[in-house]
């Protein structure tokens, strides 16, 4: 057992000390080990623009043993230093993401540069032999898609991972077992929205970065609202209706920043599934009354998730049924149809009240979702650090990541046809799949 | 051309508490920016160091750390560190793991009870940061019982100026102000046209008089009062600052203000120093530096109370300046007062002499 373990790592460390390319590709099975580290080592990875977004990730990656980073990557020097800084690993640095890319030692890229370059780095990162993890939205431009679609399939055995987080929270897997389940009946309306008082802009002390620093204000560069924002909640109504919209029509404009941003601060979309299932999405940056969430609507439910809370509420239905039943019935007991209204927690917090006739019929419903296999009584992580110990288990595992490329396709795509629908003022249909 | 001083002020609900951020430029929407890098950091910190969110990474130690050794984020691993000095230094005044005593006098949440002898006995029996092992080669932490809970109420917020004034102080700003709740605040620089920002100092005994006005520059002030969470059962009040080697409500103080170069220190500090009250800070002093710690004491006499202020070495460099204190009209009061409507009355003249015994 011991000898195995020694000799794999004599093998890697073997592959590491480059010899020559040729020599190694004659060796039955060596290809593969060098694509895919086995289940017990860190993957080494490169991490490429470390801004805000990067370095809220590499956060949660210091605590991740199963990857370690070697190298990172930004144009802007300060961002750079930030990132170095965030991982303390004592990455090597770069300012050409290329050159990183050149590496033969790292497994694996991560991508959290502006929207434009996401494309062009996961085709790169993708034929450099890499296993890429994309931060959202996939891609900026409709063509990108199939471009994107083409490399990967070029590189099966490469993980192939997009960075929709809420994908690998407890609360919203939870929520979907119940969507799935039938707990809300059938869904016919997903409502969200992203609402904030925020300028959304970051503090540049020169002027000529501005653009850099700024890029999501900046239609050169950016999905505005619909790709930072919407995109999230897109993807989580694409899987509750475990699909893609025909067609969507919205609306919007720069109604309050006017400081020289080019994308709107306030925007409102209707995504259309058919079968009368729709998604109304609107997002704002004057107004953070109503926070972050989605309300997931059925004939004979709704889940309310706000944050990191979720309530289910049951609507109240009446029964049919045919022929007589024996009738007996109760005078002076209370009524439960409180609970009911008041709802359910489906992430109650950690101290359960003890108090009254409400809060023992909620714990009774609990219960009753808990034995149904439908109920998780916290979030037991946080779903960025979730979306990344998937992300290396995949490549170690050599198993599907928990955000393919259908689903990160599928995302971006509906920003992208949102944003054109605002734009013209038109709804706008998605093409028939050729299945 | 330089355009007219700017004043930013903004305020942001986190931690349980309300944040706010003052800070003078020339450019309005850069100091609207700035305030997002500093209001988003601080939503961050939340996320990481709440105990009332499962998913927090404090949350996600607090669960697992008795089973096995958990990879902490460098940055929280040195407040770990550094919370945990505050323990061995203040001989166990100030515990982050003091949580479980809290819940067991009902403060988090629910309302207050008083627990019984046998259930302080055996809470106390899971309190204690020698029991939390800190390994900083593999920066990991493990706890070596069940049982065992992290709370860093009494330090992440002064945490959480810190960092914010880092940002603030990234981004050029030279006048800021910045304050979570009353509790903690760090001054930076001073306002336009004047030496300190100035901070009152609330009287123990009502919120909307000043016991004392201090200007500050590049200087942190904490305070730890019985007036800030308290409850009542019959006639008698517990405050929430336990003491951790009793497991009871520290008696005989009213408030203990620390100020420090660093908010995190600060916040530490004043519930050790609270808990530590007049003498054993005194000692603690005598071994630290650059820290001036100011107590309100009860007074045998109603609704008075009785000031002392310590220094340790350095304390002069630190940037808080209290202006002469004004001469007060004192009634002249019966020795043995009883508590007559005359003693309330004469009891907004607070008790003007300074007990000041610098080190």
């Amino acid at each position: 057992m011991k000898d195995k373990v020694n000799d794999e790592v004599t093998r890697r460390n073997f592959l590491r000390s480059a010899a020559s390319a040729a020599a190694l590709a004659a060796l039955p099975g060596v290809a593969a080990i060098a694509e895919n580290p086995g289940p017990n080592d860190a993957v080494r990875y490169g991490f490429i623009g470390t801004g805000t977004q990067g370095c809220t990730l590499l956060r949660f990656l210091t605590t991740i043993p199963a990857g370690r980073c070697i190298a990172t990557c930004d144009i802007y020097p300060p961002n750079l230093k930030k990132g170095v800084e965030t991982i303390g690993s004592k990455p090597d640095t770069y300012e050409d993401y290329r050159q990183l890319l050149d590496r033969k030692d790292i497994d694996a890229v991560l991508i959290a540069t502006p929207l434009y370059l996401h494309a062009r780095m996961t085709i790169d990162a993708l034929e450099a032999g890499k296993h890429v993890f994309i931060e959202k939205s996939m891609f900026f431009k409709e063509e990108e898609a199939e471009q994107i679609r083409k490399v990967s399939a070029a590189h099966p055995k490469q993980v192939l991972q997009v960075g929709l987080h809420r994908r690998s929270s407890v609360l919203y897997q939870t929520a979907m077992e119940m969507v799935g389940k039938g707990a809300l009946g059938r869904v016919l309306l997903v409502q969200s929205r992203v609402t904030t008082h925020s300028s959304w802009r970051r503090p540049v002390a020169d002027a000529k970065y501005e653009r850099l620093i700024n890029w999501r204000m900046y239609r050169e560069y950016s999905g505005g609202l619909m790709a930072e924002m919407g995109s999230h909640f897109i993807d989580i109504a694409n899987w509750a209706f475990e699909g893609e919209p025909v067609s969507v029509i919205g609306t919007g404009g720069l109604d309050y920043w006017k400081d020289g941003r080019e994308v709107h601060d306030n925007i409102q979309s209707i995504f259309d599934y058919g079968g009368g299932g729709r998604h109304y999405f609107h997002c704002m940056l004057f107004n953070g009354h109503h926070s972050n969430g989605v309300m997931i609507m059925g004939d004979q439910g709704t889940l309310d998730i706000t944050d990191d809370r979720g309530i289910y509420f049951r609507e109240p239905v009446a029964k049919i049924s045919s022929g007589p039943a024996k009738e007996n019935w109760w005078a002076g007991a209370t009524v439960s149809k409180a609970a009911a209204q008041k709802g359910v927690l489906i992430f109650p917090e950690k101290e359960a009240k003890d108090s009254g006739f409400v809060d023992r019929e909620s714990l009774y419903a609990r219960r009753w979702l808990a034995s149904m296999g439908i109920y998780q009584p916290e979030e037991p992580y946080d779903p960025y650090w979730g979306e990344l110990v998937n992300f290396f288990a995949s490549i170690r595992e050599n198993k599907a990541p928990v955000v393919p490329l259908e689903i990160g396709t599928a995302d971006a795509m509906a920003v992208i046809k949102a944003n054109r629908a605002i734009d013209t003022g038109q709804k706008t249909s998605w093409t028939k799949k050729s299945a | 051309m330089r355009a007219a001083i700017t004043r930013y002020e903004a305020a942001h609900q986190a931690m349980g508490t309300e944040f706010t951020l003052v800070a003078y430029g020339d450019d309005p929407q850069y100091l609207t920016a700035v305030g997002n890098e500093v209001f988003d950091e601080i939503d961050r910190l939340e996320g990481q160091m709440s105990i009332y969110k499962p998913k927090s990474e404090l949350s996600v130690i607090n669960r697992t750390a008795a089973s096995r050794s958990v990879c902490v984020e460098p940055k929280l691993f040195e407040l770990l560190v550094n919370a945990v000095d505050h323990s061995q230094s203040t001989g166990g005044a100030f515990d982050v793991t003091a949580g479980p005593l809290m819940k067991a006098w009902g403060f988090f949440r629910g309302k207050g009870r008083v627990p019984s002898n046998s259930e302080i006995a055996q809470v106390l029996r899971r309190v204690g940061s020698r029991h939390v092992h800190l390994n900083r080669a593999e920066r990991t932490i493990r706890f070596d019982m069940e049982g065992l809970e992290l709370d860093l109420g009494a330090i992440g917020k002064g945490y959480a100026v810190d960092r914010a004034v880092d940002i603030v102080r990234r981004y050029g700003v030279t006048r800021a102000l910045v304050s979570s709740g009353t509790s903690s605040l760090y001054a930076l620089g001073a306002p336009p046209g004047a030496r300190g920002w100035s901070i009152s100092l609330r009287n123990p005994y009502s919120s909307e008089k000043a016991a004392n006005i201090v200007y500050l520059r590049n200087c942190s002030l904490s305070t730890s009062g019985n007036y800030e969470k308290f409850f009542k059962l019959g006639t008698k009040t517990y405050a929430h600052i336990l003491n951790p080697s009793t497991g009871k409500p520290v008696e005989n103080m009213l408030a203990a203000i620390v100020l420090a170069p660093s908010a995190c220190d600060a916040d530490a500090l004043s519930t050790a120093f609270y808990v530590m009250g007049v003498e054993r800070t005194r000692e603690y002093l005598a071994t630290h530096r650059d820290l001036m710690a100011l107590f309100y004491l009860p007074s045998s006499t109603g609704r008075k109370f009785r000031r002392a202020i310590l220094r340790s070495d350095g304390s002069s460099r630190i940037g808080a300046f209290f202006p002469r204190t004004p001469e007060r009209k004192r009634k002249s009061t019966r020795k043995g007062t009883s508590t007559g409507a005359s003693a309330r009355s004469s009891a907004r003249y607070a008790t003007a002499r300074w007990d000041d015994r610098s080190l």
